[in-house]
């Protein structure tokens, strides 16, 4: 019996293969272009958030869209005040997409996996985050 | 949040029983990984995004089957990681479906009687 080596996927690379993440980048640019002019400082041009509206607690996403609004106007500080866990997740996927972006261009297959401890903490930190954004003396870590 | 019914790894050198029963062909030599060796996508963006933006239960659910996509990958559990992949996917989805929804119910409902108090 011989080893059958399953066939390598078509691999599409070059422009076809950036193809996705450029519909991906033009979509994120068209969402943060509509963030950034219809301002979610002014009641009623968004939802408010269901946890905050149920409880009166702030979950891990609240002032996101604030956030995304300063980034959008390149007020760095502005955002880190409304949500930093926000402004973080911007960085992460800046970096991912420029990784997403070479390995489509060179119609390489996704090798890496990410730790699953890493991603325990990022979870942890999230429920962190959430708890501690309501805990009076930590409200630098929330939009208020 | 639990496992579903997590199968345990393949011991190294054998190859997986399928839960129905039926004996698989025995592979020679080692494991081959199932569809060329590719991890399953862990669709992380989207529970990150779900988490931030809409729909923080199913955002922190989806970290969760995230992260056991590749803790099982890595452990050599591929069909368990294929299948908390497929949860990942479907918590994706639901995210994506309440955002939607709840987006309309908002335009449709709430905006024309608006009152101004709070924000996202």
């Amino acid at each position: 019996m011989t080893i059958v080596n399953a066939a390598p996927a078509p691999t599409t690379r070059g422009w076809r293969g950036v193809a996705l993440p450029a519909a991906t980048a033009a979509g994120a640019v068209a969402a943060v272009a509509f963030v950034g002019a219809v301002d979610p400082n002014q009641a009623g041009h968004y939802p408010t958030c269901p946890f905050l509206a149920a409880t009166g607690y702030w979950c891990p996403g609240c002032g996101s869209l604030r956030a995304i609004h300063a980034l959008a106007h390149l007020d760095v500080a502005t955002a880190l005040a409304r949500n930093p866990f926000t402004v973080l997740t911007v960085v992460g996927f800046a970096v991912a997409f420029v990784v997403w972006v070479r390995r489509r261009w060179l119609g390489q297959p996704r090798t890496y996996v990410a730790p699953a401890w890493l991603l325990y903490s990022l979870l942890a930190g999230v429920l962190a985050f959430w708890v501690l954004r309501n805990v009076p003396g930590w409200t630098w870590l929330s939009p208020a | 949040m639990s496992d579903y019914g997590t199968p345990p790894p393949p011991p190294p050198g054998g190859g997986t029983t399928p839960p129905g029963g039926a004996t698989p062909p025995p592979a020679p030599g080692y494991n081959q990984p199932m569809g060329g060796g590719q991890p399953p996508k862990n669709y992380l963006v989207w529970a990150i995004l779900s988490t931030i933006l809409c729909c923080l239960p199913l955002g922190v659910a989806s970290i969760v089957f995230a992260a056991q996509v590749n803790g099982k990958w890595a452990s050599g559990d591929h069909a368990g990681a294929v299948a908390s992949s497929e949860k990942a996917k479907k918590f994706a989805i639901a995210s994506a479906v309440v955002g939607l929804i709840g987006g309309i119910i908002y335009a449709v409902f709430v905006l024309p009687n608006l009152d101004t108090s709070g924000s996202m």
